[in-house]
Protein backbone atom coordinates (compact mmCIF):
# COMPACT_ATOMS: atom_id res chain seq x y z
CA UNK A 1 0.00 0.00 0.00
CA UNK A 2 3.17 2.48 0.72
CA UNK A 3 4.25 2.19 -2.33
CA UNK A 4 6.50 4.71 -3.68
CA UNK A 5 5.28 7.85 -5.33
CA UNK A 6 5.95 7.79 -9.09
CA UNK A 7 8.86 9.56 -10.66
CA UNK A 8 6.81 10.89 -13.02
CA UNK A 9 2.87 11.34 -13.21
CA UNK A 10 1.57 12.79 -16.11
CA UNK A 11 -2.16 13.86 -15.84
CA UNK A 12 -5.12 14.56 -18.49
CA UNK A 13 -2.50 16.04 -20.67
CA UNK A 14 -3.89 17.79 -24.01
CA UNK A 15 -2.13 19.45 -26.36
CA UNK A 16 -2.85 21.33 -29.42
CA UNK A 17 -0.93 24.28 -31.84
CA UNK A 18 -2.00 28.17 -31.75
CA UNK A 19 -4.64 28.55 -34.37
CA UNK A 20 -3.33 28.70 -38.05
CA UNK A 21 -4.44 31.04 -40.76
CA UNK A 22 -7.66 31.42 -38.40
CA UNK A 23 -9.18 27.71 -38.21
CA UNK A 24 -8.60 26.07 -35.04
CA UNK A 25 -5.63 23.26 -35.34
CA UNK A 26 -6.48 19.83 -34.57
CA UNK A 27 -5.66 18.26 -30.97
CA UNK A 28 -1.99 16.38 -31.04
CA UNK A 29 -2.17 14.98 -27.56
CA UNK A 30 -6.02 14.18 -25.45
CA UNK A 31 -6.51 13.21 -22.18
CA UNK A 32 -3.19 11.30 -22.50
CA UNK A 33 -2.01 9.73 -18.69
CA UNK A 34 0.75 7.63 -17.48
CA UNK A 35 3.15 7.64 -14.60
CA UNK A 36 7.13 6.55 -15.02
CA UNK A 37 8.21 4.92 -11.71
CA UNK A 38 11.85 5.67 -9.79
CA UNK A 39 14.90 3.70 -12.12
CA UNK A 40 12.01 1.88 -14.64
CA UNK A 41 12.74 1.85 -17.93
CA UNK A 42 9.15 2.91 -19.75
CA UNK A 43 9.05 2.77 -23.70
CA UNK A 44 6.04 4.26 -25.11
CA UNK A 45 5.14 3.48 -28.88
CA UNK A 46 3.02 4.72 -31.40
CA UNK A 47 3.04 5.42 -35.32
CA UNK A 48 5.13 8.04 -36.92
CA UNK A 49 3.02 11.54 -36.73
CA UNK A 50 1.31 10.58 -33.04
CA UNK A 51 2.58 13.38 -31.79
CA UNK A 52 5.51 11.74 -29.48
CA UNK A 53 7.88 14.24 -29.91
CA UNK A 54 5.44 16.70 -28.77
CA UNK A 55 4.77 14.76 -25.56
CA UNK A 56 8.51 15.14 -24.88
CA UNK A 57 8.91 18.62 -25.50
CA UNK A 58 6.05 18.90 -23.05
CA UNK A 59 7.79 17.06 -20.44
CA UNK A 60 11.18 18.61 -20.66
CA UNK A 61 9.19 21.82 -21.24
CA UNK A 62 10.38 22.56 -24.31
CA UNK A 63 6.85 23.57 -25.47
CA UNK A 64 3.36 24.07 -22.95
CA UNK A 65 0.84 22.04 -22.30
CA UNK A 66 -2.86 22.82 -23.59
CA UNK A 67 -4.13 21.47 -20.35
CA UNK A 68 -3.52 18.53 -18.25
CA UNK A 69 -0.59 18.50 -15.55
CA UNK A 70 2.51 16.90 -15.01
CA UNK A 71 4.44 15.99 -11.53
CA UNK A 72 7.53 15.40 -11.02
CA UNK A 73 8.04 13.80 -7.83
CA UNK A 74 4.68 14.84 -6.84
CA UNK A 75 5.55 18.57 -7.78
CA UNK A 76 3.75 19.81 -10.28
CA UNK A 77 5.93 21.06 -13.06
CA UNK A 78 3.93 22.37 -16.09
CA UNK A 79 0.49 22.87 -16.40
CA UNK A 80 -1.77 24.63 -19.31
CA UNK A 81 -2.01 27.78 -16.74
CA UNK A 82 1.55 28.15 -16.13
CA UNK A 83 2.52 30.86 -18.85
CA UNK A 84 6.54 30.41 -18.33
CA UNK A 85 8.35 27.30 -19.13
CA UNK A 86 11.37 26.16 -17.13
CA UNK A 87 13.27 23.78 -20.16
CA UNK A 88 14.43 20.58 -18.24
CA UNK A 89 13.10 21.70 -14.82
CA UNK A 90 16.82 22.87 -13.76
CA UNK A 91 18.35 20.10 -15.29
CA UNK A 92 16.01 17.70 -13.48
CA UNK A 93 14.91 16.47 -17.20
CA UNK A 94 17.62 14.86 -19.52
CA UNK A 95 16.37 15.05 -23.28
CA UNK A 96 18.01 13.15 -25.94
CA UNK A 97 16.37 14.57 -29.08
CA UNK A 98 16.22 12.44 -32.76
CA UNK A 99 18.59 14.81 -33.86
CA UNK A 100 22.04 14.69 -32.03
CA UNK A 101 21.70 18.34 -31.55
CA UNK A 102 25.77 18.55 -31.28
CA UNK A 103 27.69 22.19 -31.60
CA UNK A 104 29.67 21.76 -34.70
CA UNK A 105 32.29 23.74 -33.86
CA UNK A 106 32.80 22.20 -30.26
CA UNK A 107 34.72 19.21 -29.68
CA UNK A 108 33.41 16.21 -28.84
CA UNK A 109 34.56 16.18 -25.33
CA UNK A 110 33.64 20.15 -25.29
CA UNK A 111 29.90 19.19 -26.16
CA UNK A 112 29.56 16.80 -23.82
CA UNK A 113 30.82 18.47 -20.79
CA UNK A 114 29.48 21.91 -21.57
CA UNK A 115 25.91 21.03 -19.79
CA UNK A 116 28.32 20.12 -16.94
CA UNK A 117 30.33 23.66 -17.02
CA UNK A 118 27.22 25.51 -17.16
CA UNK A 119 26.02 24.15 -14.08
CA UNK A 120 29.01 24.77 -12.45
CA UNK A 121 29.42 20.69 -11.49
CA UNK A 122 32.83 19.84 -13.66
CA UNK A 123 35.08 18.62 -10.80
CA UNK A 124 37.02 15.91 -10.24
CA UNK A 125 34.26 12.98 -9.88
CA UNK A 126 32.61 14.35 -13.28
CA UNK A 127 35.37 14.53 -15.23
CA UNK A 128 36.04 10.50 -14.35
CA UNK A 129 32.35 9.96 -15.34
CA UNK A 130 32.81 11.40 -18.48
CA UNK A 131 35.98 9.32 -19.26
CA UNK A 132 34.19 6.25 -18.00
CA UNK A 133 31.05 7.26 -20.37
CA UNK A 134 33.73 7.87 -23.30
CA UNK A 135 35.35 4.19 -22.75
CA UNK A 136 32.05 2.91 -22.17
CA UNK A 137 30.49 3.78 -25.27
CA UNK A 138 33.92 3.62 -27.37
CA UNK A 139 34.62 7.03 -28.03
CA UNK A 140 37.86 7.20 -26.32
CA UNK A 141 40.11 8.27 -28.53
CA UNK A 142 37.58 11.07 -30.47
CA UNK A 143 37.73 13.34 -27.53
CA UNK A 144 39.77 16.30 -29.55
CA UNK A 145 37.13 15.41 -32.77
CA UNK A 146 34.41 17.75 -34.37
CA UNK A 147 31.09 15.69 -34.65
CA UNK A 148 31.71 16.68 -38.27
CA UNK A 149 34.28 14.31 -38.56
CA UNK A 150 32.30 11.41 -36.85
CA UNK A 151 29.97 9.15 -37.85
CA UNK A 152 26.51 9.08 -37.12
CA UNK A 153 26.27 6.59 -34.54
CA UNK A 154 29.31 8.11 -32.79
CA UNK A 155 27.46 11.02 -33.11
CA UNK A 156 24.33 9.55 -31.46
CA UNK A 157 26.79 7.95 -28.64
CA UNK A 158 28.00 11.32 -28.12
CA UNK A 159 24.57 12.88 -27.41
CA UNK A 160 23.27 10.73 -25.26
CA UNK A 161 27.31 10.55 -23.11
CA UNK A 162 26.34 14.33 -23.08
CA UNK A 163 22.60 14.52 -21.32
CA UNK A 164 24.10 11.28 -19.03
CA UNK A 165 27.32 13.00 -17.80
CA UNK A 166 25.33 15.56 -15.82
CA UNK A 167 23.30 12.50 -14.73
CA UNK A 168 19.57 14.18 -14.27
CA UNK A 169 17.54 11.89 -12.75
CA UNK A 170 15.21 10.97 -15.06
CA UNK A 171 15.82 10.87 -18.97
CA UNK A 172 13.49 11.32 -22.09
CA UNK A 173 14.61 10.00 -25.38
CA UNK A 174 12.97 10.28 -28.48
CA UNK A 175 13.69 7.59 -30.73
CA UNK A 176 17.40 8.55 -30.37
CA UNK A 177 18.59 5.66 -32.84
CA UNK A 178 15.70 6.28 -35.64
CA UNK A 179 18.72 7.97 -37.98
CA UNK A 180 21.31 5.22 -37.73
CA UNK A 181 21.10 1.84 -39.21
CA UNK A 182 19.94 -1.95 -38.23
CA UNK A 183 23.66 -3.03 -37.15
CA UNK A 184 24.39 0.08 -35.47
CA UNK A 185 21.42 0.63 -33.95
CA UNK A 186 21.49 -2.84 -32.24
CA UNK A 187 24.99 -1.69 -30.99
CA UNK A 188 23.80 1.25 -29.76
CA UNK A 189 20.86 -0.31 -27.83
CA UNK A 190 23.14 -2.45 -26.52
CA UNK A 191 25.01 0.26 -25.13
CA UNK A 192 22.14 1.94 -23.61
CA UNK A 193 21.03 -0.70 -21.66
CA UNK A 194 24.78 -1.23 -20.57
CA UNK A 195 24.86 2.17 -19.73
CA UNK A 196 21.36 2.04 -17.75
CA UNK A 197 22.45 -1.22 -15.91
CA UNK A 198 24.82 0.65 -14.83
CA UNK A 199 23.44 4.10 -13.27
CA UNK A 200 19.57 2.42 -13.62
CA UNK A 201 18.28 6.19 -14.58
CA UNK A 202 14.68 6.27 -14.93
CA UNK A 203 14.13 6.62 -19.07
CA UNK A 204 10.88 7.87 -20.93
CA UNK A 205 12.40 6.30 -24.41
CA UNK A 206 9.56 6.61 -27.25
CA UNK A 207 9.73 4.79 -30.60
CA UNK A 208 7.34 3.78 -33.34
CA UNK A 209 9.45 0.45 -33.65
CA UNK A 210 7.92 -2.25 -32.08
CA UNK A 211 10.82 -4.58 -31.01
CA UNK A 212 12.99 -1.69 -30.25
CA UNK A 213 10.02 -0.98 -27.69
CA UNK A 214 10.01 -4.32 -26.16
CA UNK A 215 13.44 -5.15 -26.24
CA UNK A 216 14.59 -2.03 -24.46
CA UNK A 217 11.75 -1.86 -21.64
CA UNK A 218 10.72 -2.60 -18.40
CA UNK A 219 7.20 -1.81 -19.64
CA UNK A 220 5.32 -0.80 -22.92
CA UNK A 221 2.69 1.81 -23.10
CA UNK A 222 1.08 1.58 -26.74
CA UNK A 223 -0.09 5.22 -27.88
CA UNK A 224 -3.00 6.10 -30.34
CA UNK A 225 -3.10 7.73 -33.96
CA UNK A 226 -3.59 11.23 -33.22
CA UNK A 227 -4.45 12.69 -31.05
CA UNK A 228 -2.75 10.84 -28.62
CA UNK A 229 -3.58 8.61 -25.62
CA UNK A 230 -2.52 6.05 -23.99
CA UNK A 231 -4.23 2.69 -25.39
CA UNK A 232 -2.60 -0.40 -23.65
CA UNK A 233 0.00 -1.13 -21.10
CA UNK A 234 2.26 -3.98 -21.29
CA UNK A 235 4.79 -5.00 -18.56
CA UNK A 236 8.09 -6.72 -20.13
CA UNK A 237 8.99 -10.07 -18.24
CA UNK A 238 12.19 -10.71 -20.41
CA UNK A 239 14.96 -11.08 -18.17
CA UNK A 240 17.94 -9.06 -18.04
CA UNK A 241 20.88 -8.97 -19.39
CA UNK A 242 19.03 -9.22 -22.89
CA UNK A 243 21.10 -10.10 -25.40
CA UNK A 244 19.80 -8.01 -28.30
CA UNK A 245 21.30 -9.33 -31.45
CA UNK A 246 18.58 -12.05 -30.94
CA UNK A 247 15.48 -10.25 -29.47
CA UNK A 248 13.04 -12.26 -31.10
CA UNK A 249 14.96 -15.31 -29.94
CA UNK A 250 14.20 -13.98 -26.23
CA UNK A 251 11.78 -15.65 -24.08
CA UNK A 252 8.06 -14.29 -24.58
CA UNK A 253 9.24 -11.76 -27.27
CA UNK A 254 6.77 -13.11 -29.57
CA UNK A 255 3.67 -13.12 -28.01
CA UNK A 256 4.47 -9.27 -26.34
CA UNK A 257 5.13 -8.52 -29.96
CA UNK A 258 1.97 -9.73 -31.29
CA UNK A 259 -0.76 -8.39 -29.00
CA UNK A 260 1.54 -4.75 -29.16
CA UNK A 261 0.86 -4.84 -32.83
CA UNK A 262 -2.63 -5.63 -32.42
CA UNK A 263 -3.49 -2.95 -29.56
CA UNK A 264 -1.25 -0.21 -32.73
CA UNK A 265 -3.38 -1.46 -35.29
CA UNK B 1 28.94 17.87 -59.17
CA UNK B 2 31.38 15.91 -61.69
CA UNK B 3 34.12 14.18 -59.79
CA UNK B 4 37.00 16.02 -61.02
CA UNK B 5 35.23 19.35 -58.95
CA UNK B 6 35.00 17.43 -55.89
CA UNK B 7 38.07 16.33 -56.00
CA UNK B 8 39.68 19.62 -56.51
CA UNK B 9 40.30 20.58 -52.74
CA UNK B 10 42.79 17.42 -52.58
CA UNK B 11 44.81 18.67 -55.88
CA UNK B 12 44.96 22.38 -54.08
CA UNK B 13 46.56 20.79 -51.47
CA UNK B 14 48.90 18.20 -52.99
CA UNK B 15 50.63 21.06 -55.05
CA UNK B 16 50.37 24.70 -53.24
CA UNK B 17 52.68 26.45 -55.40
CA UNK B 18 50.09 26.37 -58.04
CA UNK B 19 47.97 29.11 -56.91
CA UNK B 20 50.50 31.43 -55.83
CA UNK B 21 52.41 30.70 -59.05
CA UNK B 22 49.09 31.88 -60.97
CA UNK B 23 48.49 34.93 -59.33
CA UNK B 24 51.61 36.02 -59.90
CA UNK B 25 51.52 35.03 -63.75
CA UNK B 26 48.36 37.10 -63.75
CA UNK B 27 49.41 40.37 -61.65
CA UNK B 28 52.27 39.90 -64.51
CA UNK B 29 49.38 39.36 -67.18
CA UNK B 30 47.23 42.84 -66.02
CA UNK B 31 50.72 44.75 -65.74
CA UNK B 32 51.69 43.97 -69.38
CA UNK B 33 48.35 44.76 -70.45
CA UNK B 34 48.48 48.29 -68.81
CA UNK B 35 51.91 49.16 -70.43
CA UNK B 36 50.31 47.72 -74.11
CA UNK B 37 47.19 50.45 -72.93
CA UNK B 38 49.78 53.02 -72.08
CA UNK B 39 51.28 52.38 -75.55
CA UNK B 40 47.85 52.50 -77.19
CA UNK B 41 46.52 55.92 -75.64
CA UNK B 42 49.71 57.55 -74.75
CA UNK B 43 51.40 58.35 -71.07
CA UNK B 44 49.22 61.41 -70.68
CA UNK B 45 45.74 59.38 -70.94
CA UNK B 46 47.07 55.94 -69.06
CA UNK B 47 50.67 56.57 -66.95
CA UNK B 48 52.71 53.47 -67.43
CA UNK B 49 53.34 50.99 -64.68
CA UNK B 50 57.19 52.37 -64.47
CA UNK B 51 56.02 55.69 -63.82
CA UNK B 52 53.33 55.18 -61.43
CA UNK B 53 55.65 52.77 -59.23
CA UNK B 54 58.13 55.42 -59.93
CA UNK B 55 55.52 58.05 -58.40
CA UNK B 56 54.55 55.69 -55.24
CA UNK B 57 58.41 55.46 -54.63
CA UNK B 58 58.89 59.27 -54.51
CA UNK B 59 55.91 59.52 -52.33
CA UNK B 60 57.21 57.17 -49.68
CA UNK B 61 60.87 58.58 -49.86
CA UNK B 62 58.94 62.08 -48.99
CA UNK B 63 56.72 60.26 -46.49
CA UNK B 64 53.37 61.68 -47.83
CA UNK B 65 53.06 57.97 -48.64
CA UNK B 66 52.49 56.65 -45.36
CA UNK B 67 50.87 60.06 -43.48
CA UNK B 68 48.03 60.01 -46.34
CA UNK B 69 47.62 56.14 -45.71
CA UNK B 70 47.54 56.61 -42.37
CA UNK B 71 44.51 59.16 -42.68
CA UNK B 72 42.39 57.24 -44.62
CA UNK B 73 43.06 54.08 -43.00
CA UNK B 74 42.47 55.38 -39.46
CA UNK B 75 38.88 56.83 -40.77
CA UNK B 76 37.81 53.70 -42.35
CA UNK B 77 38.95 52.07 -38.88
CA UNK B 78 37.34 54.47 -36.84
CA UNK B 79 33.88 53.82 -39.11
CA UNK B 80 34.27 50.44 -38.78
CA UNK B 81 34.76 50.69 -35.38
CA UNK B 82 31.20 52.97 -34.73
CA UNK B 83 28.80 51.71 -37.71
CA UNK B 84 30.68 48.07 -38.52
CA UNK B 85 30.61 47.14 -34.33
CA UNK B 86 27.05 48.84 -34.22
CA UNK B 87 25.36 46.82 -36.95
CA UNK B 88 26.71 43.88 -35.79
CA UNK B 89 25.60 43.50 -32.59
CA UNK B 90 22.41 45.18 -33.16
CA UNK B 91 20.84 41.71 -34.66
CA UNK B 92 21.87 39.83 -31.39
CA UNK B 93 19.86 42.70 -29.62
CA UNK B 94 17.12 42.18 -31.81
CA UNK B 95 16.50 38.62 -31.89
CA UNK B 96 15.34 38.72 -28.01
CA UNK B 97 12.41 41.28 -29.52
CA UNK B 98 10.95 39.88 -32.72
CA UNK B 99 8.30 42.59 -32.38
CA UNK B 100 11.16 45.49 -32.07
CA UNK B 101 12.65 43.42 -35.27
CA UNK B 102 9.67 43.95 -37.09
CA UNK B 103 9.29 47.07 -36.27
CA UNK B 104 12.90 48.31 -37.25
CA UNK B 105 12.95 46.33 -40.62
CA UNK B 106 11.26 49.36 -42.95
CA UNK B 107 13.42 51.43 -41.07
CA UNK B 108 16.83 49.73 -41.57
CA UNK B 109 15.72 48.94 -44.91
CA UNK B 110 14.75 52.59 -45.78
CA UNK B 111 18.41 53.89 -44.30
CA UNK B 112 20.31 50.82 -46.78
CA UNK B 113 18.52 52.37 -49.39
CA UNK B 114 19.08 56.12 -48.59
CA UNK B 115 22.10 57.48 -51.07
CA UNK B 116 25.00 58.58 -48.61
CA UNK B 117 26.91 60.45 -51.24
CA UNK B 118 24.00 62.47 -51.12
CA UNK B 119 23.79 63.48 -48.06
CA UNK B 120 27.83 64.20 -48.09
CA UNK B 121 26.87 67.97 -48.08
CA UNK B 122 24.62 67.47 -44.96
CA UNK B 123 27.54 65.66 -43.03
CA UNK B 124 30.00 68.47 -43.73
CA UNK B 125 27.25 71.04 -42.69
CA UNK B 126 27.29 69.04 -38.99
CA UNK B 127 30.52 67.82 -38.51
CA UNK B 128 32.77 70.09 -40.68
CA UNK B 129 35.61 68.96 -43.06
CA UNK B 130 37.84 67.56 -40.81
CA UNK B 131 37.96 63.57 -39.53
CA UNK B 132 34.76 62.89 -38.56
CA UNK B 133 32.69 63.96 -41.41
CA UNK B 134 34.62 60.62 -42.98
CA UNK B 135 33.95 58.47 -40.44
CA UNK B 136 30.65 59.26 -39.79
CA UNK B 137 30.06 58.64 -43.68
CA UNK B 138 32.13 55.55 -43.34
CA UNK B 139 30.10 54.57 -40.35
CA UNK B 140 26.93 55.07 -42.15
CA UNK B 141 27.73 52.18 -45.19
CA UNK B 142 29.10 49.58 -43.29
CA UNK B 143 26.92 50.00 -40.85
CA UNK B 144 24.12 48.19 -42.74
CA UNK B 145 26.61 45.66 -44.59
CA UNK B 146 27.61 44.48 -41.28
CA UNK B 147 23.83 44.82 -39.98
CA UNK B 148 22.53 42.73 -42.53
CA UNK B 149 25.19 39.71 -42.70
CA UNK B 150 24.28 39.55 -38.81
CA UNK B 151 21.16 39.10 -39.01
CA UNK B 152 21.19 36.76 -41.42
CA UNK B 153 23.41 34.50 -39.53
CA UNK B 154 21.32 35.20 -36.10
CA UNK B 155 18.10 34.33 -37.92
CA UNK B 156 19.80 30.81 -38.78
CA UNK B 157 20.18 29.85 -35.67
CA UNK B 158 18.86 26.25 -35.24
CA UNK B 159 16.36 26.25 -32.44
CA UNK B 160 16.66 22.72 -31.49
CA UNK B 161 20.59 23.60 -30.95
CA UNK B 162 18.70 26.39 -28.48
CA UNK B 163 15.85 23.93 -27.05
CA UNK B 164 19.12 21.09 -26.55
CA UNK B 165 21.12 23.50 -24.33
CA UNK B 166 18.19 25.23 -22.65
CA UNK B 167 17.02 22.06 -21.20
CA UNK B 168 20.65 21.20 -20.39
CA UNK B 169 20.85 24.51 -18.24
CA UNK B 170 22.07 27.42 -20.76
CA UNK B 171 20.25 30.61 -19.79
CA UNK B 172 19.57 33.54 -22.14
CA UNK B 173 23.26 34.89 -22.04
CA UNK B 174 25.11 31.37 -22.80
CA UNK B 175 22.61 30.72 -25.69
CA UNK B 176 23.58 34.21 -27.15
CA UNK B 177 27.23 33.86 -26.86
CA UNK B 178 27.77 29.79 -27.57
CA UNK B 179 25.48 29.45 -30.20
CA UNK B 180 23.72 32.40 -31.92
CA UNK B 181 27.80 33.77 -31.54
CA UNK B 182 29.11 31.00 -33.38
CA UNK B 183 26.21 30.53 -35.46
CA UNK B 184 26.06 34.10 -37.13
CA UNK B 185 30.01 34.46 -36.76
CA UNK B 186 30.42 32.79 -40.38
CA UNK B 187 28.19 35.36 -41.70
CA UNK B 188 29.66 38.49 -39.84
CA UNK B 189 32.85 37.07 -41.20
CA UNK B 190 30.85 37.83 -44.74
CA UNK B 191 30.00 40.77 -43.68
CA UNK B 192 33.75 41.98 -43.29
CA UNK B 193 34.98 40.61 -46.46
CA UNK B 194 32.77 43.52 -47.93
CA UNK B 195 32.49 45.80 -45.20
CA UNK B 196 36.29 46.78 -44.93
CA UNK B 197 37.08 47.55 -48.72
CA UNK B 198 33.97 49.57 -48.84
CA UNK B 199 35.24 51.26 -45.42
CA UNK B 200 38.38 52.24 -47.02
CA UNK B 201 36.79 53.49 -50.42
CA UNK B 202 34.12 55.07 -48.37
CA UNK B 203 36.70 57.01 -46.99
CA UNK B 204 38.34 58.02 -49.62
CA UNK B 205 35.20 59.06 -51.56
CA UNK B 206 34.54 61.14 -48.13
CA UNK B 207 37.87 62.77 -48.90
CA UNK B 208 37.46 63.52 -52.33
CA UNK B 209 34.72 66.22 -51.49
CA UNK B 210 36.15 67.98 -48.64
CA UNK B 211 40.19 66.99 -47.07
CA UNK B 212 42.85 68.91 -46.82
CA UNK B 213 44.64 64.98 -46.10
CA UNK B 214 44.58 61.59 -46.63
CA UNK B 215 44.52 59.41 -49.96
CA UNK B 216 41.31 60.44 -51.37
CA UNK B 217 42.76 64.40 -51.04
CA UNK B 218 45.98 63.43 -52.74
CA UNK B 219 43.75 61.73 -55.55
CA UNK B 220 41.56 64.60 -55.97
CA UNK B 221 44.46 67.10 -55.41
CA UNK B 222 46.10 65.20 -58.69
CA UNK B 223 43.19 65.19 -60.76
CA UNK B 224 42.45 68.93 -60.17
CA UNK B 225 46.29 69.34 -61.58
CA UNK B 226 45.53 67.33 -64.75
CA UNK B 227 48.55 64.72 -62.93
CA UNK B 228 46.93 61.43 -64.35
CA UNK B 229 50.32 59.53 -62.70
CA UNK B 230 49.41 61.19 -59.56
CA UNK B 231 45.81 59.91 -59.84
CA UNK B 232 46.88 56.49 -61.09
CA UNK B 233 49.46 56.21 -57.98
CA UNK B 234 46.48 56.88 -55.35
CA UNK B 235 44.09 54.28 -56.97
CA UNK B 236 46.80 51.67 -56.61
CA UNK B 237 48.75 52.47 -52.79
CA UNK B 238 44.15 51.99 -52.26
CA UNK B 239 44.25 48.90 -53.95
CA UNK B 240 47.16 47.36 -51.62
CA UNK B 241 45.73 49.03 -48.52
CA UNK B 242 42.98 46.70 -49.79
CA UNK B 243 44.37 43.81 -50.72
CA UNK B 244 46.50 43.86 -47.26
CA UNK B 245 42.95 44.50 -45.01
CA UNK B 246 42.05 40.91 -46.71
CA UNK B 247 44.89 39.47 -46.46
CA UNK B 248 44.84 39.87 -43.01
CA UNK B 249 40.82 39.19 -42.10
CA UNK B 250 41.89 35.78 -43.97
CA UNK B 251 44.03 34.86 -41.66
CA UNK B 252 42.03 35.69 -38.56
CA UNK B 253 38.77 34.18 -40.41
CA UNK B 254 41.14 30.88 -41.09
CA UNK B 255 41.95 30.98 -37.35
CA UNK B 256 38.22 31.70 -36.00
CA UNK B 257 36.88 29.26 -37.94
CA UNK B 258 38.95 26.52 -37.89
CA UNK B 259 36.31 23.83 -36.91
CA UNK B 260 34.53 24.17 -40.07
CA UNK B 261 34.87 21.13 -42.95
CA UNK B 262 37.82 22.00 -45.29
CA UNK B 263 38.15 25.35 -43.94
CA UNK B 264 41.33 25.83 -45.60
CA UNK B 265 39.04 25.35 -48.94
CA UNK B 266 36.10 27.12 -48.38
CA UNK B 267 38.29 30.50 -46.87
CA UNK B 268 38.59 32.46 -50.28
Amino acid sequence: MTSALPMLQVRRLAKRFPPRAGAESPWILADLSFHVCEREFLTMVGPSGAGKSTLLNIIAQVDGASDGEILFRGEAIGSANGRTLNPGWDCQIGYVTQDDNLLPWRTLIDNVTLPLKLQGRYDEAAKKRVVELFCATNLTGFERYYPHELSGGMRKRGSLIRTLAYDPPIILMDEPFSAVDAQTRTQLQQDLLRLWNLGRKTIVFVTHDIAEAIALGDRVLVLSKSPAKVIADHRIDISRPRDLGNVYKLEGFGDIFERVRRDIQ
Amino acid sequence: MTAAALSSPLRLRSKPYLVPAGRIALGIAIVALWQIGTGVMGRDFLPSPWDTLARIGSLARSGELFRDAAITFGEAAAGMLLGGAAGAILPFLLRLSPRLMRALDPLISAGFGLPKLALAPLFILWFGIGITTKVVFVASIVFFLMFYNGLAGVLSVDPRLIATFRVAGAGEWVINREIVWNTAKPFLFSGLKIALPRALSGAVVGEFIAADQGLGWYIEHARSLNDTTGVLAGAVIVTVLVMAVNAGLRRVQARSLAWRPLAADMTL
